[in-house]
């Protein structure tokens, strides 16, 4: 397995210069009432997909961006976005 | 033994002789022979022994396909000696014997084989259970080849080389010649390794037509000689390829040649595509005794004559399933080997022109016989052949048996790259059904034998690789595609899986010792797919890596059984392709660490530094480390601590307050210029990750310290949180920018007056204040805080990194009068734990949350929905009993503290000690710990085990924090 | 000596339409579970399901230590007990495990590092389990390859040495299971693919397999790394948990070298030397999760640069052979056990990262009496799923989570 990112701003490049920053779970809810079931949901829970998943990633030894891509991770790749979100 | 005459396709240069030693003799081989090519030539045919039964073994393959050959190598174990390059003074040893290889001690060994059927060890040795241990002692004696000095130090030079190329080519014969230069003429960057140390592969040593009528070494040449000329070919000889992985990024590894700048070479390589043309090795024939030496394989044995200039024996015996072989028995006959006979196990196909040359040699062709048995204890004296259903035998005289079975497709490369390999009937190899992008195949590992057709698939595969990067268009390869076709394609290869042998010994897999009855029994055992069998029977995990057994066992595993060779793929191949010297990976060592700009300061002042994250800290300042002088002196007089490492950031744009609140748990908007406030970060647990201080330094324009650990992260943590929100604001690390002194004491404002151009008094400067002055007479632009982390007075100083050093000798110089020192990270530790002030990752831990350590008092809950990272878990956890809270403890004994990490125990454990220390100032043991909430109640006695105790417990109490200086007047003075 | 080969395993019994009890994964947890429900419970009407060979997972690719000295008093009775099962599990079997309990040296790089390990010596000594810090010199003496010079990048302090550690061998221990589990009437199914759990109010009815349905009123998930995934695919329950890539290889095998287990924090690295003599080594993780088991370029070198500097003497040895599966880690290093949640009889036993080898004796032990008994067992109740929302971590770790997975 070796690993390249598309970064939106340097573009392809050697994985080890990212991090990787989770599934991607939409945007933050609010805390004020969030329930421990929600806080948790958002938190900690993953989808574990063996599969096509969206992610965040972030160009640590880079430009600094944190951005989403798709990746299969059966074979560790990139992949285009699915049509739906496209 | 006496080389043959100089011959055109000499590797060696026989006029140039290397002096070696070998088992306390002094010996000579001559350049460009490999270690086992001078023994051979001294007349060794034992190298070592065997793993399992000490069997006698020899020169086999001379690509380091098993581990027989492999030796003690100036201190080195396990080297292969039969590619490993003699160098001048090598000092060579046998390994795996008792006595020497000849003559070993171990050799009945090798009678004991009933008592030891597949997996045998996991059925016995454990009955009864106390011999257990003995039995293990004697196993782990009996296992393991070489041996390594627990004191070895490796001592060449090893470099390493990352690489960029648009076609990286695996394999430098005449196939990788062909596509590396067709590649490079579309304009493409390239890139060619080889494994061994010269270009030329399977052509390299053969005086067969090539097809202009050329012999094949001469052609090889010719591609050398374009290879090398074309500027656009990067050659990397001595480089087997290791490691493939996805995207086409390749690993090798390049042994120096004397003169190179470098023993070992770690090479990496990104490269849009990848042209494997690897070839083939030769599929080892089983049979009864088929690696007793003397019996080697025949490209073994015509390289030794055709490259090192060596007979590989007197009377030979051939027994093959290629053209390959016919071709080797001519061509050795014609430079003087007497071949009784050629067993050839195909019953037709032959290339008819080889069987008339040797006919016209006076030697036998025997079609459908093989090797049955090798005769010889210790080397082969004769043979038995027979023909392929058994039924016919003869035996005849011969001191070498040159036996292999086919071919085998070397795909290591095309595997690891993740290529789906199956059963091809034609072949009878594994070969490449899919191939990942941007991977092509080129020449003999096709199955390929024509020369014209090995060349041309070669040049076919570069100019795929080039419509691949986008250097030539689809018509090209289409045409050249054509051209191809109407060359001889993939040759048919042999299936024989073994010869009809009774027998016990025909070993699949030479270096674990492992038969074919071994497999047989491991099936009966129900381990039925080589997978499995290989984990029973350990076959192919030996220093050859699969080479010997990697086509035959999925081969033998389906006969066995019954079952169509296609039923089972070959055993997972797995990186390095062969053996790495761990020193190679290694590479140079570069240990990469920060300094403060005060570091050579502390160092003279005797600082005793430790590594902290990416910094060196000075961490005491004499051997007393208990740190009693250090910390006296700050409390009675002033002490300099460099808190350079702080993290340090400047936080501005619009969104800049937004982004504070959502960041930090406190309400960010309430602050005032020239005041600092007092901060803490959490994560979504609601655990503190961070606490610093942050001041306003305009509209909307921000400064704030973190933690040494955090400085990194810090930017990351704030863009990711707020990834959502399209906010602008602007970050910037100033952690390298600014150096921190922390100047601290009674007399800590004395120092700072002589230097300071501002007025520095407690009424213009009070605790918590933030101000900007020079210092210096205006030289050094000063940012100036007033905190208390240490509990005393104190100033800290922030000024830019190039200036530190400056600000740092005038205030040392200041300070004499005062007694100032420097103070290192250890006695702030003590300081500040009398002070009841916590050190992140001391005192907290992942249980541990804001309220817990008790900075319930920074949370905010009033400053509105900020989307607070941290707010939701403080909230549902915030009335949980069940939760450690941080409290300070006095000892019993005041002479006592516990240790750190001491544990506090009622009946179970119910909480732990993070830092105590006999405080010198207080003259009292006290410490910080974290104990359950029925326990953190002031007065509660506590009872602490600490390591070795033996039980005995020591007492303590809760008590208020702080302990030194309730009120805070010290650091308000 | 040996009688009459035969498979040591019933390799291929008839696929029933119901089980007592179903087990989805014949790995080292199912086995176990599977082997002391049988043994110990007296449910024999039992299924292993396997998709691909038994040992497939993590249980044919770990480097196979076990050690007690974990950090909270949740963990270390567990892993005691997993301890003193081996050789009992040795005689019941009849299966030599080759437990060389050579113990572990545990390499201490900085005084913070002392300090905790002092903490989990006295977490172990408190609860009866043998652990010791020992200064560098104590330590270069138990292993002369140690370099304890001032001249590395974390020059070595100290170790907490664990003498009742050590290793197994993992291939003994799935067979030895499947085999003690099959002789009691256990079915293990291989290449045999769970699809689905069907259910009807609430309860477990049966589990869909890519050979057929099966009933069955009780169902474990112990799919060691595809745990998380086949557990959201068929309940849509998510967990807290992160698949990553575990690494390991070994060196060519060598004559007695290392005589105990190392391993060390700072340098993200750890050594033992196999029966066969082999170096093993890993610990690194790439940090972004995936399934392929593969390995990278970048490992290797990791764990060469690091090996040199503590035990130079390897850099004369050579590297043989890397292989990668997968680790699913939690929040808190620490697995989840539960059972009846989201339904009654489903259970699972998952997120057991890189320890899930020196657990798995005890544990299968306990879930096997969690199934039996339809009641969580004391020593199971922290491990519950349920620890994470009431924001109880697990305290196996003293790092701090921020974005999962942190590195
Ligand atoms: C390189 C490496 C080194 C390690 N070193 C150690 C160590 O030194 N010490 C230690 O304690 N632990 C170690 N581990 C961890 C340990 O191996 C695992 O924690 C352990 O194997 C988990 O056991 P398990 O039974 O839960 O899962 P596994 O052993 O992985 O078994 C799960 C099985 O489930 C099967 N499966 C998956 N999905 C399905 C399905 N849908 N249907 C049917 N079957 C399915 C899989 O094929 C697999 O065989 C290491 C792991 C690795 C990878
Ligand atoms: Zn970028």
């Amino acid at each position: 397995m070796a690993l390249m990112i598309t970064c939106p701003v340097c573009g392809p490049r050697n994985g080890y210069e990212f991090r990787y920053g989770g599934e991607d779970k939409g945007p933050r809810p609010a805390q004020r009432e969030l329930s421990p079931g929600d806080w948790f949901q958002y938190v900690h829970a993953n989808d574990c997909a063996d599969g096509i998943q969206k992610e965040w990633w972030v160009h640590r030894d880079g430009c600094g961006v944190w951005f989403t891509t798709y990746r299969d991770t059966t074979v560790n790749r990139e992949v285009p976005p699915p049509e739906e979100d496209a | 033994m006496n080389r043959l005459r100089a011959l055109p396709t000499f590797r060696i240069d026989p006029a140039r002789r290397v002096a070696f030693r070998y088992r306390n003799r002094s010996l000579h081989g001559v350049a460009g022979d490999t270690v086992a090519t001078a023994l051979y030539a001294n007349g060794v045919r034992i190298f070592g022994r065997s793993l399992k039964y000490h069997r006698p073994r020899g020169l086999y393959s001379l690509d380091g396909e098993c581990s027989n050959t492999c030796m003690q190598v100036d201190g080195i174990p396990n080297v292969r000696t039969e590619n490993t390059p003699l160098r001048e003074g090598m000092q060579i040893k046998e390994q795996n014997v008792v006595g020497s290889a000849a003559f070993d001690l171990m050799a009945f060994m090798d009678k004991l084989d009933r008592l030891m059927p597949a997996g045998f060890y996991y059925r016995s040795l454990h009955k009864p259970a106390r011999l257990w241990p003995v039995a293990m002692r004697q196993v782990r004696r009996a296992a393991g080849l070489g041996k390594i000095s627990p004191d070895f130090r490796y001592g060449g030079r090893c470099d390493e080389v990352y690489l960029n190329a648009e076609v990286c080519v695996v394999g430098g014969g005449a196939a990788g010649m062909s596509a590396a230069l067709s590649a490079a003429e579309s304009g493409l960057r390239v890139i060619l390794l080889e494994a061994r140390p010269w270009l030329g592969g399977c052509f390299d040593y053969r005086p067969g037509p090539s097809q202009d009528g050329e012999p094949l070494y001469r052609r090889s040449r010719e591609l050398l000689r374009s290879v090398s000329e074309h500027p656009g070919i990067r050659v990397f000889t001595h480089s087997p390829v290791v490691g493939h992985y996805t995207d086409n990024l390749v690993t090798a590894f390049q042994t120096g040649e004397p003169g190179d700048a470098f023993d070992y070479r770690y090479i990496e390589i990104r490269s849009r595509t990848v042209v494997v043309a690897t070839g083939c090795i030769e599929r080892p024939l089983l049979f009864e005794h088929n690696e007793r030496p003397g019996v080697m394989q025949v490209g073994c044995a015509q390289r030794l004559a055709r490259t090192y200039g060596l007979l590989p024996g007197e009377r030979a015996v051939f027994s093959v399933g290629h053209d390959l072989g016919l071709e080797a028995a001519v061509d050795l006959s014609d430079l003087g080997l007497e071949i009784a006979c050629v067993a050839d196990l195909r019953q037709d196909g032959h290339d008819e022109h080889l069987v008339t040359q040797l006919a016209e040699r006076g030697i036998e062709v025997l079609r459908g016989w093989v090797a049955a048995r090798a005769h010889g204890a210790r080397a082969v004296r004769a043979v038995t052949l027979a023909t392929l259903d058994g039924t016919v035998q003869k035996r005849l005289d011969c001191d070498l048996l040159a036996a292999s079975a086919g071919l085998t497709p070397v795909v290591g490369p095309l595997t690891l790259a993740g290529a789906q390999m199956d059963y091809d009937a034609h072949t009878g190899a594994f070969l490449p059904s899919e191939l990942p992008p941007g991977l092509f195949t080129a020449g003999r590992l096709l199955g390929l034998h024509d020369a014209e057709s090995i060349e041309t698939s070669g040049r076919l595969a570069g100019l795929q690789a080039a419509a691949h990067c986008g250097a030539v268009d689809a018509a090209a390869v289409v045409e050249l595609q054509a051209q191809a076709a109407a060359l001889p394609g993939p040759q048919r290869g042999s299936k024989l899986v073994t010869a009809p042998v009774k027998g016990r010994k025909s070993f699949v897999c030479f270096d674990e010792d492992t038969t074919v009855k071994n497999v047989r029994q491991s099936i009966a055992r129900g381990f039925d797919i080589p997978e499995l069998i290989k984990r029973f029977s350990s076959a192919g995990t030996g220093p050859g890596q699969g080479g010997i057994p990697g086509h035959n066992l999925p081969l033998l595993t389906a006969h066995l059984q019954g079952k169509p060779p296609s039923s089972f793929v070959s055993t997972t191949i797995r990186a390095p392709l062969v053996p790495v010297p761990v020193a190679a990976y290694a590479g140079s060592r570069h240990d990469m660490c920060k300094r403060t700009p005060v570091h050579d300061s502390q160092k003279a002042a005797g600082g005793v530094f430790r590594r902290m994250g990416v910094w060196r800290r000075a961490r005491y300042f004499s051997d007393d480390f208990s740190c009693r002088e250090e910390v006296r002196n700050v409390r009675e007089n002033v002490g300099l601590l460099d808190a350079s490492t702080l993290g340090k950031f400047r936080l501005h744009g619009p969104d800049a307050l937004k982004a504070l609140q959502r960041i930090y748990i406190g309400d960010m908007s309430k602050m005032t210029a020239g005041k600092i406030k007092y901060a803490a970060m959490c994560n979504d647990d609601g655990c503190v990750i961070d606490d610093g201080v942050v001041v306003k330094r305009g509209e909307n324009d921000y400064y704030f310290t973190t933690s040494t650990a955090r400085a990194g992260a810090t930017i990351e943590w704030f863009r990711y949180h707020t990834r959502y929100d399209g906010w602008e604001f602007h970050l910037v690390n100033l952690t390298d920018a600014f150096g921190v002194i922390n100047l601290a004491g009674p007399n800590a404002r004395k120092v700072l007056e002589k230097v300071a151009d501002a007025d520095v008094s407690n009424e213009a400067f009070p605790f918590a204040a933030y101000r900007e002055f020079t210092a210096g007479g205006g030289a050094i632009a000063v940012r100036a805080m007033r905190l208390g982390f240490v509990g005393e007075l104190s100033f800290e100083l922030h000024v830019p990194s190039s200036l530190m050093q400056a600000l740092w000798g005038l205030l040392e110089e200041a300070g004499k009068p005062f007694g100032i020192r420097n103070f290192g990270v250890e006695a702030q530790n003590v300081l500040r734990m009398e002070k009841g002030h916590i050190i992140l990752g001391q005192e907290s831990e992942q249980r541990t949350n804001l309220l817990d350590l008790g900075l319930g008092f920074l949370w905010a809950r009033d400053k509105g929905e900020c989307k607070t990272v941290g707010e939701a878990a403080l909230r549902h956890a915030e009335n949980d009993p069940g939760r450690l809270k941080l409290v300070g403890i006095r000892m019993q004994d005041p002479q006592r503290a516990p240790k750190d990490g001491a544990l506090i125990v009622d009946r179970r454990i119910r909480g732990y000690v993070c830092t105590a220390r006999h405080s010198f100032t207080l003259e009292q043991a006290v410490g910080l710990a974290l104990v359950e909430e029925p326990l953190a109640g002031i007065g509660t006695r506590l009872d602490i085990y600490e390591d070795e105790c033996r039980g005995e417990l020591l007492k303590a109490e809760v008590v208020a924090v702080p302990f030194y200086d309730p009120d805070g007047k010290r650091m308000r003075m | 000596m040996f009688g009459r080969t035969k498979p040591l395993w019933d390799t291929g019994p008839e696929l029933k339409s119901g089980y007592d009890a179903v087990i989805i994964g014949g790995g080292l947890h199912g086995l176990a579970t599977a082997y002391f429900l049988a043994s110990r419970y007296g449910m024999r009407d039992v299924a292993v399901i396997e998709k691909r060979h038994i040992g497939f997972g993590g249980a044919g690719r770990n480097t196979a230590i076990v050690r007690a000295n974990q950090r909270t008093q949740e963990n270390v009775p567990l892993y005691k007990e997993a301890l003193d099962l081996w050789p009992v599990l040795t005689r019941e079997l009849d299966f030599n495990l080759m437990f060389n309990n050579c113990g572990n040296l545990n390499l201490l790089h900085s005084e913070a590092a002392v300090n905790a390990a002092r903490m989990n010596i006295a977490t172990a000594q408190f609860l009866g389990v043998e652990s010791h810090l020992i200064d560098a010199r104590q330590a270069k003496e138990m292993m002369p390859a140690l370099n304890i010079s001032e001249d590395i990048t974390y020059p070595i302090m100290g170790a907490m040495y664990h003498p009742p550690g050590g290793i197994v061998r993992h291939d003994a221990v799935v067979w030895g299971l499947a085999k003690g589990a099959a002789a009691l009437g256990v079915h293990i199914h291989q290449h045999t693919e769970a699809a689905a759990i069907e259910s009807r109010h609430g309860k477990v009815t049966a589990v869909a397999t890519s050979r057929g349905k099966i009933l069955t009123p009780r169902v474990l998930v112990s799919a060691g790394g595809y745990s998380a995934a086949v557990i959201h695919r068929m309940l849509g329950l998510r967990l807290p948990i992160s698949v990553l890539t575990i690494q390991a290889m070994v060196t060519q095998p060598l004559k007695p070298l290392l005589d105990h287990v190392i391993s060390s924090g700072a340098y993200h690295v750890y050594a033992n030397q196999t029966l066969k003599g082999e170096i093993a080594t890993g610990a690194h993780m790439d940090p972004w999760p995936n399934y392929t088991t593969q390995n990278t370029a970048y490992y290797v070198k990791h764990q060469a640069e690091a090996l040199v500097e503590i035990l130079p003497c390897l850099a004369g040895v050579r590297f043989m052979r890397t292989w990668a599966g997968l680790a699913d880690m939690t929040p808190d290093m620490a697995p989840i056990m539960d059972g009846n949640h989201p339904l009654e009889g489903f259970y699972m036993d998952c997120g057991w990262g890189y320890f899930g080898f020196k657990s798995c004796s005890a544990v299968g032990k306990y879930m096997a009496q969690y199934m039996a008994e339809g009641r969580c067992p004391e020593i199971l109740k922290p491990f519950a799923l349920e620890r994470y929302e009431q924001h109880r971590l697990m305290g196996e770790t003293a790092a701090l989570v921020s974005y999962s997975p942190d590195n």
